[in-house]
This record gives structure tokens, sequence and C-alpha cells, in this order.
């Protein structure tokens, strides 16, 4: 690579994150929080202003945002939901939740195993457990309690979880809540998988992603599931980005790959395709009974409000009665791939309904992301320590919604900012 | 070169890989205060650096350091540093270097001089580390783009005096990257005897390169609170 040398940044704000605030020098546990504070203020006019911006509408394909910096409401292509079927404002979606407001009230008013477990979610539950073809299935209030909940539920001191390195952070946390010991393998990388489970004894765990959400990549299933048997690991598959999406039936890359019954436990949320909220764990009914008193982030929570469930039943409905979403998702997510490959970005190894957009310079990604939104698009900036150093990027999510004309609207703006940046030729 | 106990080392090329380790290995060389950076949960980080002074208060040498990357402490009102080590193996080209870190800086070393030979190619950079022909360490890292920098390290030591910290600036031309195309070989020798049974990757997670630079040491302090585990 040629040689650049740039100007002097010796106290460029932008070289910190927050993985640089973790501990102080004081016995004062509050002492971090100047130091934080002092670096957070100046790195939010530099670019930190990206996240977390307030949406004022549905994430549909056009939105309005509060841009914090200028402190006004912009209308934008929106290209960074994970709306992927649109189900999220569907009129039918919305009425279903509406009925539920009416029925129930707002909320559960109780955890799921004293009062909080309504009607609606032993509906749900078994819509969802008849939908994967599995014995059970379990509803968590979040996609990331269903992990935390599952994993600590599940393994012990002693144990062997072992993790794509990619995982996500749910089950990260699952892991070190559970005090089984932990290793991580290289990404989709089977040898090494193999390797780590030559290393242990003992109870294995084997903690996959179906589709990894910061590269869009799939894993190699069928490679994983040989080795994972040849060295007795059960595996946790999770499809918080891959289910209601891949498969003939939409039940996921296990599906899509002919490896449902291969899978020993099924994890996925509604919080992405259904475009609603919560997660569930599919399996046996004796991993059913054991995980209602073992799964603390369940037991210690209140329910999903039967509001979000009701939502959830009916975006579950229509994602099995119109498989034609799935193809529209399918078709939009091909005409993308063409419309990027045409302009020269860089999407890395995705092959799915998430691009990564590689920018590969962790300063100038927030300055590219301004420019973004001043032109009309909406794209999340990522950065260490989300994805790797100098492996920044925007994420491009792709919904059945989208139409043809958003999409190419979505790439000539993002293949303009990109060549006049000189990221792309 | 010294200035109110601020002593500068130039060096041609500074060179370092991290590689990932078990945290359990880590936490059995850390003092019990300081805290091993976990890339992931039970992951920590070995430092393996290299350095080509030409200009020192010792002269020129070369100088080899294991360390581990810990959590900076951060202190209000002071600048952040960007990351933290603490060396516990060095090993240097010359007699002389050695006493002059192991008195002023109370770092840890290797008794033995070492020879550390550079091969530079195109984009890449190899070091072999050996010692009277017995191979120690071999390892290459890669560049990405160049940019001139003046990054804030804080450096953790410990001997049977006490605990230390120094602030170490770095200036010169930098290139990071995690690409994972460099490489490292630990052969079994003394000086990397604690690391056999390790489980180290062998490819570094992130690679660095300095050029033409200068390490500034900062006075060092004595940390009266952190006690040995």
């Amino acid at each position: 690579m040629a040689t650049r040398v740039e100007a002097p940044a010796s106290s460029n704000v932008l070289d910190y994150d927050y993985s640089s605030f973790f501990y102080s020098s004081s016995d004062d546990p509050f002492a971090i929080l100047e130091p934080y504070n002092e670096w957070y203020n100046r790195a939010v006019p530099q670019g930190y202003y990206l996240f977390a911006q307030p949406m004022a509408t549905p994430p549909a394909a056009r939105i309005s945002l509060e841009e914090q910096l200028h402190c006004r409401t912009v209308p934008l292509l929106n290209l960074s939901s994970y709306n992927y079927l649109g189900l999220s404002y569907r009129p039918e979606v919305i009425e279903a939740a509406k009925r539920a407001l009416d029925r129930y009230g707002l909320g559960a008013a109780g955890s799921p195993i004293l009062s909080g477990t309504m009607d609606i979610h032993v509906e749900l539950e078994e819509a969802i457990a008849r939908f994967k073809g599995k014995e059970a299935a379990m509803v968590f209030p979040t996609g990331y309690s269903t992990n935390v909940g599952m994993i600590s539920g599940l393994m012990r001191p002693g144990d062997w979880i072992i993790a794509d390195q990619n995982s996500h952070a749910s089950i990260v946390d699952g892991a070190i809540l559970s005090k089984a010991n932990v290793r991580f393998f290289r990404h989709n990388n089977v040898a090494d998988l193999e390797k780590k489970l030559r290393q242990t004894s003992g109870k294995k765990l084997v903690a996959i992603e179906g589709i990894y959400s910061m590269d869009g990549d799939v894993c190699p299933l069928p490679d994983i599931v040989e080795v994972c048997k040849r060295y007795g690991a059960r595996i946790l598959l999770d499809e918080a980005h891959s289910c209601f999406v891949y498969g003939p039936n939409g039940r996921g890359v296990a599906e899509h790959y002919g490896l449902d019954e291969e899978i020993d436990i099924h994890v996925g949320t509604f919080s992405k395709a259904l475009g609603g909220q919560g997660g569930y764990v599919a399996g046996s009914r004796n991993l059913y009974n054991y995980l209602k008193g073992f799964a603390r982030s369940r037991v210690f929570s209140c329910s999903l409000s039967p509001v979000v469930a009701a939502g959830v039943l009916e975006s579950l409905s229509i994602a099995q009665r119109e498989p034609e979403l799935r193809d529209s998702l399918w078709t939009n997510v091909a005409h993308i791939r063409k419309r990027l490959d045409e302009e020269g970005v860089d999407v890395g190894d995705s092959t799915s309904q998430i691009f990564p957009v590689m920018i590969r310079n962790d300063r100038r990604v927030f300055e590219i992301g301004h420019k973004l939104l001043r032109a009309g698009l909406y794209l999340q900036p990522i950065i260490y320590p989300a994805v790797a150093k100098h492996r920044s990027r925007f994420r491009v999510s792709v919904s059945a919604s989208h139409t043809f004309e958003q999409l190419d609207e979505g790439v000539s703006i993002l293949a303009r900012v990109l060549r006049e940046e000189g990221i792309i030729l | 070169m010294s200035d109110n106990g601020f002593v500068q080392y130039h060096y041609r090329d500074a060179i370092g890989g991290f590689f990932e380790f078990p945290t359990e290995n880590a936490r059995a060389l850390l003092p019990q205060d300081l805290q091993p950076i976990e890339p992931h949960h039970g992951s920590s980080v070995l430092s393996v650096m290299a350095f080509d002074f030409h200009d020192s208060p010792v002269g020129s040498y070369g100088e080899l350091i294991l360390s581990i990357l810990t959590a900076p402490r951060v202190e209000p009102g002071q600048p952040w540093p960007k990351s933290a080590f603490f060396p516990f193996r060095l090993a240097t080209t010359t007699r002389e270097s050695r006493e002059h870190a192991i008195e002023r800086w109370h770092l840890p070393h290797y008794m033995k001089d070492i020879d550390l030979r550079w091969d530079r190619g195109d984009g890449h950079v190899t070091i072999h580390a050996t010692e009277r022909g017995q191979p120690i360490v071999d390892m290459t890292v890669t560049e990405f783009e160049w940019s001139r920098v003046e990054h804030r390290y804080q450096a953790f030591m410990h001997d049977e005096e006490g605990f230390y910290s120094s602030t170490i600036v770095m200036a010169g031309q930098f290139s990071e990257n995690e690409e994972e195309k460099g490489g490292i070989v630990i052969h079994t020798q003394a000086m990397t005897e604690l690391l056999e049974d390790w489980e180290l990757t062998t490819t570094p997670f992130r690679e660095l390169w300095m050029k033409n630079g200068v390490q500034t040491f900062h006075p060092l302090q004595q940390l009266a609170s952190y006690a040995r585990r």
C-alpha cells in the first residue's frame, strides 16, 4: 500500500472510544465520569452525534430524523432499519396491537412465571413452536435477554461454550453469566472451531449465528454441524437476522441448509423481520420446561407487553401467508447488490440482506456519515469496538418494502458521496 | 536526552503485534489491580514489540518487549492514555541498555544480550530475535495507511522494590491495521518459556508499525496501592 503521511493529530478525540474509559485511577466509582464526559462532549460534535438520533416516524423507507448536531428535523431515505419485511407498520399489525391494547391494557404487570403470562403469550409461543416445527417455544421480553437467559440457564461452571468471535453481545454476556469456560473461534472458521473443540472436554455448547449482523455473511452451517456432531457438542443457532427471511418457509438458515433437525437450540428475535420486539427459544419440551425455571433473564423480567405480543403474532401470520414478501426482499437484495457492484462499492463478504459499506477509516466515517445525512440518506456508521479497527463501515439494511426507485436513489447518493470522498473511484 | 526526568529514545522502526491468549494466564502474571484488556471474553492480549533505537542515553540498541495489554487508569484532569501495558519480559541487544532500563524504569529483563535482525520488505517487516544463534521470536507485521501521530500510553512495572507506572509518548509515523496478514513464531527458549502453555494465537489481530520517531518516558511514578497476587 502506498505510503501517505497525514498532518499531526496528537489529540484527536476520535483516537479514543468508549473502551478507553473503563477504569479510573481513583477509588471513587464516579471519578471516571468527568474524563468520560470531557471526551464525549468533544467527540459528539466531531461525529458521535450520528448515534442514537431520534426518529420521529415509523422505521419505513422514508423517515424524519431529529438531527442532533443542528437541532433540526430532516427527511431521509432510510437504509438503516431492520424492518426486513416491512411489517412494523403494516395496518393489520397496528390493528392487532390496538385490539390488544383495548383488551389487556399496556403491560403484563408481572413475571411470566407469576402473574405476567396472558393467553396472548401462550398463543404466541405455540405459534412460534408450530412455525419452527419444534415441540415448544419460549418467548422472552427482548432478543438480548433470550440469549442471556438461554445460555446462563443451561450452562454451568466447568462446562465449555465455544462461540464465533463475531458473536452478538447477548451470547457473550450469557456465557459470562453462566461462569462456564469460554473460547472463541475465528469467524466462520470451521478448522479453528474444531481445534477449540479438540482442546476441551466435558459438556460443550457451540454458539453461532445464521447471519452475522456486522458483515452480513452466513455461517457455514453444514460444516459446523458435522464438526459439532463429531465432538459431541450441542449447537445453539441464533437466527436473529435470518429467521422469517431465509429458507423455503422462512424458518431460517437451518431450513435453508436442510439442517433444522440437527440444531439443538433455535434462537431468534421478533425485532428484525417481524418488526416488533422480544425473542424466542425453540426446541424440545424438556428444554422449555427446564428454562422456565432457570432462564433468569425471563423469570425476573416483566413479560413482553401483550400489545407487542399481539402485533408480533399478526406479523408472524403475515410472514407465513405472504411468502411473496420474502421474494420481494430477495429481489430487492439482488437489485441493490447489482447496483452497488456497478458503482464499485466494497460490501465485504455479504451474501444477505445486510451490506457493510466498507470505509476502512475510523475517523473519516463520521464526516462521510454527516455528508450522507446532508445528501438525504440515513445510514449508521459502525466503528471499533463493534467491528475491528480500521474496518469502519456503514450498514445497509434492505427491506421488502423498499422500491427499486428508492434503492437506486440510495445507491446514487452513496456512490456520489463515496466518490467525492475518494473511497471509490 | 533527559530533562526533568523525561527521557527520549529515538527509533528508526518500532513494530508490534497483538495476540490473543487465555485470560487465566494473564491474571497469573498481572498485579491484582491491573485489569487485562479482553477483546473477547476470556481472551487477553499479548503485545510483542520490537524497537530499533538509533539514539538514546545509552546509544543505539535493539529491544524486544513482551507485555500484557491492560486497561489504562484514567485520571481526572489529565490527558487520556490511549492504552496501557504491563511489560513482563524484555531483552536488549546491549548490556548498557539493559542495566539502564532496569535501574531507571524497573523493567523486568532477560539478563542476556540478544541479537535483533530486521528484514524490511515491500509493505512488511520481519524481526528475528536470537540469542547466540538460538531463535527466540520471529515476527512479521504489515503496513496500512501512514499518519503522523503522538500517542500517549501507560506502562506499569513492578519488581522487588515496588510498583510503578510511567507515561510513554510515542511520536512518529504510524501505521495500524487489523488485516491479519502478519504472523509470529515463538521458539522454545529461556526468554519465552512463560508462553509455552498459553494457547497463543499466531496471527496478530492488530499490527502496529512506527517509523522515524521518538519514544518519551515521563518521570516514573511509584504506585503504593498495587499488591502482587
